[in-house]
C-alpha cells in the first residue's frame, strides 16, 4: 500500500504515538529499539493506523524523557542507529504508514554541545544561541510551566556566573530565536530529517520561541514569524509533508498558528481533551459543545489534531479553577494521580477500565473534527504504574502477551527500561495485545473496527460539523458533512439509558444507515426522530435518501 | 419551553409535554419548585437568586427548576424557563459546570393551588431528586443562600424537612404566632415555627411518602397543602430541622381575607387532628427541633394596625354570632367572651387561658361536626381578631425578648391544657 501524493494526508490519518523505547526490544538490552518497532508495522497496519508520531528518541541525558536533545542529528545508541531509522522509515512507507518525528525547538539539553560552549565564555561564538541575564529579574510576567519542580524561569549558570533562560526544567535552556544563526542552524535539522524522507514534525512547545519584555512570552508575534519562516522553507523544498504544533493554549490563542495556512498544517487541541472527560463524568454535553462553539474556524488546508490520553499528564491549565477541581476529584482522589498541572495517567484508569466508557471516549475521538491520535497501548486498555516518578507511569513497556516480560523484551526483568505493568486489572498477563487479537470482543478488535469504519469515509477527516442541541442534555449529536455525504453522530453520555428527539426536518425522506451494523434505522419524517440509547452508547449513522 | 396546561381529570395526571421535558431532564441531585400565578413582578429576581444558590451552594450537582404554573397571562413561565443554561443559551457571565434546566408547565388554577406542589412532587419522584425545596414566587426579596441553607440539611445532613424560620416584624404572621405553632407543638410535641411553610425543603423519601398518601383524591390535595405536608412529616416521624435565613419582605399587596387563610391553616389543623388523635393525643409537653441559626429575629420598627378596628369586629361577632358560638362553646367560655366583648379599650383584655380554651373548644366542635365544618372556621374569625388586640396591645412597647416570652407563656398554655382538649375529645366519641 504507498503512500498517496495527498498533500492533505494528514486530514485522512489515523496517528498512534510510540516511544521507540517503550514498545519492542529486538536485541534484548531492557530497552525498545527501532528495529524492534519495524517488528511490530504490521501489528500497526493491521490496528487501522497510516502513520505513526515517534517521540524523541536522539542522544540525551534522558533527564526529560528525551525531551532534553543532546544531539539533533543523531540517534540515541540504545534504540539504534541511523540506519535502523532509515529502514522503519522505508518499511512504514511500505505499508503505507508515514512517519512523524518530535522535534524540541526550544530548548536543549544543558548537556548539548552547543549550551556547553555558550556557558564555557561569555566571548564565546556560541554565547549568544541562549538567552542570558546578570540577574533573574528579566520576564518577570512569565508563567512557569513545572511548577512542581521549578520556582524560576530563569537558572544560574556557575560556569559562566549568569543566569539562563529556561521555560521548562533548568537543564532545558531555551535557545535564542532572537539569533538568526540559530534560525538558520534549526533548519538545518528539520532539513535533515526531511531528507531522510520522515512526513513530519510535531514541533515541542512552539508557543516559546522568542522573549520580550512586558509579554506573557508565550504566543509573540515574533514566535509566529519565525514559524511562518520554517513552513515556507518546507513548502518550498518539500512535498507532502506536515508540520504539528504543540501549543497548549486556548482555542483563540491557537488559531494564529494555522496563519493564513501558512505557519502549522495541524495543531493539538488541548482544551477539548479534559473536556471530553469532564463531559463524560458530568453527563452533560456542555463543557465539549462549548469549547468547540469556542473553536475558530482554520484554513481548509488546516486540520485539528484529537487525542485522548498521549505521554504527559492530562493537562488542566486550560480548564477553569472550578473545572480543575471537579477533574481532580474526579479522576484522581489521589494526591499520587496528580503532577504539575495535570493528572498522570491512563485511559483505561481514568475510566474506571469500563469498556462502555472507553468505547464512546474513542467513539468521539474518531468522529469529531480532527485528526485521532492514540496513545501507545491504549488500544488494548494498558493500565498505569502512578508509583512511578514523573509522567513515567504512563511510559511502562508495550504488553504484546502474557509471556516472559509481556513480550516486550528477552531481557532479565531488572534489565528492563521500566517495569511492567503487574497489577491484577492491567498487568500483561491479563491485557496484551495476542490474546486480544485472539478474542473476537475484545478492545483491540473494536478497535480495528472502529478505526475501519472511520477511514471508510472522508467525511470524519474532512467534513464540516453541525451540532444538533436536542433537549435532552445527556446527548451530544452531531452532523459531520462532506459534499453529498451526511453522517449523524449520537453519542449518550449518560450511564443510564436515555431517549431522544432529534430534529431531523431538513433531512426528511431520508433513512438512516447505522455504520458499524448496517442496518437501516426508520425514515426521517416530519416529527422529531425519536432515538433510544443504552448507557455510553454511540451511534453513527449515514444518511441516504432512498 | 412553557408547558401545555395539566388536565387533572386525565389519568396521566402530568402532561406529555410536560413528561417530555421531564426526560430531557432526567435523574437530578436537587430539585427547586416554583409554584407561580401570575407572578411577573417578582418571580424574575427569585429566579435569578435561585440560580445563583444552585451555582453557588451546588456547581457539582445536577439540578433542575421546576415550575407550575396556574396559567399567568403575564408571562410569568417564560421569565422562569428563560433562566435554563445551555450550550444553546450560556450564561456568558456565569462559570458554570453543567446544564441547568428550568422549566414550566401549566395547571388549572381553578382545581386548587395544591396542584402546583402535586406537580412538583410527581416531577422529584420522577427524577429521583435526593433533595427538593419549594420556593415562594411572592417575596420582595430572597438571598442565594437561602437556597443552600434549605438544601443543605436534606442532601448532605439527612434531614427530611427542613422549615424556615425568618427575621420578622413583631406583629407579623399573627395567627401563626398565636394558633398555629402553639397548638401544633402542643399537638404534636414539635417546636416548628413556620409550620404553614413560604418555603421548605424536603426529601425525596418524604416527598415520595406524600405523594402517595390518599390526600390527593379531589385532585388538588385540599386547602393547606403546605401544613398538612408539615405535619405529614411530624406524624411519619421524619427527620425534621429548622434553618434560618433572613428577614422575609413581602411584596405590597391587597390585605387577604381572613377566612381563607384560617380555612388553609386551622381548617387544616382541626382536620388532621380526626385521625391524628392516638398520636397527640399520648403526646405531653414538647420538644425543640434542631435548628441551624436563630430559631426567630424579631424586627421592632413601628408599624401601624387599626388595633381599634380588631376590637369592634371581635365584639360584633360575639354578639351576631351568638347562635353559632353556643353550638360551639361551652357556656362559660362563651360567658366570658361576652364578658370581655362589652368591655371598653382600656379594660379589654382576651387572655391565653380564654383564647386557648376558645381554640380547643372549637377544634372539639369541629371533630364532631356540631355544624357545617366551614362554619365553625369561619365563626373563630371575630374571636381571632380579639386575641390579635390583645397580643398586639400587651406587645406594643415590648422587646424581642418580651414578645418571645409572651409567644412562649401561650405555648405553654397551650401545653397545660392540652389534658382539657383530650377530654373534650373522648367525651364526644
Amino acid at each position: 500500500m504507498p503512500l498517496t501524493n495527498d498533500a492533505l494526508w494528514y486530514k485522512d490519518a489515523i496517528i498512534y504515538q510510540v516511544h521507540v523505547r517503550t514498545f519492542h526490544d529486538s536485541n534484548g538490552d531492557g530497552i525498545g529499539d527501532f528495529p524492534g518497532l519495524e517488528q511490530k508495522l504490521d501489528y500497526l497496519q493491521e490496528l487501522g493506523v497510516n502513520a505513526i508520531w515517534l517521540m524523541p528518541f536522539f542522544p540525551s541525558p534522558l533527564r526529560d524523557d528525551g525531551y532534553d536533545i543532546g544531539d539533533y542529528n543523531s540517534i540515541n545508541s540504545s534504540y539504534g542507529t541511523l540506519d535502523d531509522f532509515r529502514k522503519l522509515l522505508e518499511s512504514a512507507h511500505d505499508r503505507g504508514i508515514r512517519v512523524i518525528i518530535e522535534m524540541v525547538l526550544n530548548h536543549t539539553s544543558d548537556q548539548h554541545p552547543w549550551f556547553q560552549e555558550a556557558r564555557s565564555s561569555r566571548n564565546n561564538p556560541r554565547r549568544d544561541w541562549y538567552v542570558w541575564s546578570d540577574n533573574d529579574t528579566g520576564y518577570k510576567g512569565t508563567r512557569i510551566i513545572f511548577l512542581d519542580t521549578e520556582t524560576s524561569n530563569w537558572a544560574w549558570d556557575p560556569t559562566s556566573k549568569s543566569f539562563y533562560w529556561h521555560r521548562f526544567f533548568s537543564h532545558q535552556p531555551d535557545l535564542n530565536y532572537d539569533n538568526p544563526d540559530v534560525r538558520e542552524q534549526m533548519w538545518d535539522v528539520m532539513k535533515f530529517w526531511l531528507d531522510m524522507g520522515v512526513d513530519g514534525f510535531r514541533l515541542d512547545a512552539v508557543p516559546y520561541l522568542v522573549e520580550r519584555e512586558g509579554t506573557s512570552c508565550e504566543n509573540l508575534p515574533e514566535t509566529h514569524n519565525i514559524l511562518k519562516e520554517l513552513r515556507q522553507k518546507l513548502d518550498g523544498q518539500f512535498k507532502a509533508r506536515m508540520l504539528l504544533a504543540e501549543a497548549n493554549q486556548w482555542p483563540a490563542d491557537l488559531r494564529p498558528y494555522f496563519g493564513d495556512g501558512d505557519e502549522f498544517h495541524m495543531a493539538f487541541h488541548f482544551p477539548l481533551m479534559p473536556r471530553m472527560f469532564m463531559g463524560l463524568k458530568l453527563e452533560d454535553r456542555k463543557p465539549i459543545t462549548e469549547i468547540l462553539q469556542q473553536t475558530p474556524e482554520i484554513p481548509s488546508s488546516c486540520q485539528w489534531s484529537l487525542f485522548l490520553r498521549n505521554h504527559d499528564e492530562l493537562t488542566l491549565e486550560m480548564v477553569t479553577d472550578m473545572e480543575r477541581d471537579y477533574m481532580y476529584d474526579m479522576y484522581a482522589e489521589s494526591k499520587t494521580m496528580r503532577l504539575n498541572v495535570g493528572i498522570r495517567r491512563r485511559l483505561a484508569p481514568l475510566l474506571n477500565n469500563d469498556r462502555r466508557r472507553i468505547e464512546l471516549m474513542n467513539g468521539m475521538l474518531m468522529s469529531l473534527p480532527g485528526t485521532p491520535i492514540i496513545y501507545y497501548g491504549d488500544e488494548i486498555g494498558m493500565g498505569d504504574n502512578i508509583l512511578l516518578g514523573d509522567r513515567n507511569g504512563v511510559r511502562t513497556p508495550m504488553q504484546w502477551s502474557g509471556g516472559w516480560n509481556a513480550g516486550f523484551s528477552t531481557a532479565e526483568p531488572q534489565r528492563l527500561y521500566a517495569p511492567l505493568i503487574q497489577d491484577p486489572v492491567y498487568g500483561y498477563p491479563a491485557v496484551n495485545a495476542v490474546s486480544q487479537k485472539e478474542s473476537e470482543h475484545s478492545l483491540l478488535r473494536w478497535m480495528q473496527r472502529i478505526i475501519t469504519v472511520r477511514r471508510s469515509t472522508a467525511v470524519f477527516g474532512r467534513g464540516s460539523i453541525e451540532f444538533l442541541y436536542p433537549a435532552n442534555h445527556r446527548i451530544l449529536a452531531y452532523l459531520r458533512r462532506l459534499g453529498r455525504e451526511t453522517v449523524l453522530v449520537v453519542n449518550n453520555l449518560s450511564s443510564s439509558a436515555q431517549a431522544v428527539e432529534l430534529d431531523l426536518r431538513r433531512h426528511k425522506g431520508n433513512i438512516l444507515i447505522e455504520m458499524f451494523g448496517n442496518n437501516i434505522f426508520p425514515r426521517v419524517g416530519d416529527l422529531p426522530y425519536l432515538l433510544t440509547l443504552g448507557p455510553y452508547q454511540f451511534y453513527w449513522f449515514r444518511l441516504r435518501r432512498v | 419551553m412553557s408547558g401545555t396546561e395539566l388536565n387533572l381529570e386525565d389519568e396521566t395526571f402530568l402532561s406529555d409535554d410536560f413528561l417530555r421535558q421531564l426526560i430531557n431532564v432526567g435523574e437530578v441531585d436537587i430539585l427547586v419548585g416554583l409554584p407561580t400565578h401570575n407572578n411577573a413582578k417578582t418571580v424574575g429576581p427569585i429566579v435569578h437568586t435561585i440560580r445563583s444558590g444552585i451555582l453557588g451552594g451546588f456547581p457539582r450537582e445536577r439540578a433542575v427548576i421546576i415550575n407550575a404554573d396556574g396559567g399567568s397571562r403575564d408571562g410569568t413561565p417564560e421569565l422562569v424557563t428563560g433562566i435554563s443554561i445551555d450550550d444553546m443559551r450560556p450564561a456568558s457571565n456565569l462559570n458554570t459546570l453543567r446544564t441547568l434546566h428550568s422549566i414550566s408547565t401549566t395547571y388549572v388554577r381553578s382545581t386548587g393551588s395544591g396542584v402546583a406542589l402535586r406537580t412538583i412532587l410527581a416531577a422529584a419522584e420522577l427524577l429521583r431528586a435526593k433533595a427538593c425545596i419549594v420556593m415562594s414566587p411572592e417575596s420582595a426579596k430572597i438571598e442565594p443562600e437561602w437556597i443552600a441553607n434549605l438544601l443543605r440539611p436534606i442532601y448532605r445532613d439527612g434531614f427530611d424537612l427542613v422549615s424556615p424560620t425568618y427575621r420578622r416584624h413583631k406583629f407579623d404572621g399573627l395567627l401563626m404566632t398565636n394558633l398555629v405553632y402553639p397548638m401544633i407543638r402542643a399537638l404534636y410535641g414539635a417546636r416548628i415555627r413556620e409550620a404553614y411553610m413560604p418555603e421548605f425543603g424536603f426529601s425525596n423519601r418524604l416527598g415520595n411518602q406524600f405523594l402517595g398518601q390518599n390526600g390527593w383524591r379531589d385532585g388538588n390535595g385540599g386547602p393547606g397543602v403546605e401544613l398538612r405536608f408539615t405535619l405529614a412529616a411530624i406524624r411519619g416521624g421524619y427527620r425534621i430541622c429548622q434553618v434560618f435565613l433572613g428577614e422575609k419582605e413581602h411584596i405590597e399587596r391587597r390585605a387577604t381575607d381572613l377566612v381563607p387563610t384560617l380555612r388553609e391553616t386551622v381548617g387544616t389543623l382541626f382536620a388532621a387532628m380526626d385521625s391524628d388523635f392516638p398520636i397527640w393525643s399520648t403526646v405531653v409537653g414538647s420538644k425543640p427541633v434542631p435548628t441551624i441559626g436563630s430559631e426567630q429575629e424579631l424586627l421592632l420598627n413601628s408599624t401601624r394596625v387599626n388595633r381599634k378596628r380588631l376590637r369592634e369586629m371581635f365584639s360584633t361577632g360575639v354578639v351576631e354570632l351568638e347562635s353559632v358560638f353556643r353550638l360551639i362553646l361551652s357556656s362559660s367560655t362563651l360567658a366570658e367572651l361576652q364578658r370581655i366583648a362589652r368591655l371598653g379599650e382600656e379594660e379589654f383584655h382576651y387572655s391565653a387561658e380564654l383564647w386557648v380554651r376558645t381554640v380547643y373548644e372549637f377544634a372539639a366542635s369541629y371533630q364532631k361536626s356540631v355544624i357545617s365544618r366551614d362554619h365553625i372556621i369561619q365563626a373563630l374569625a371575630p374571636l381571632f381578631r380579639g386575641r390579635a388586640y390583645t397580643f398586639l396591645a400587651e406587645n406594643r412597647n415590648g422587646s424581642a425578648t418580651d414578645v418571645e416570652n409572651n409567644i412562649e407563656g401561650l405555648c405553654l398554655e397551650f401545653e397545660r391544657l392540652k389534658p382539657y382538649l383530650v377530654q373534650m375529645w373522648k367525651s364526644r366519641e
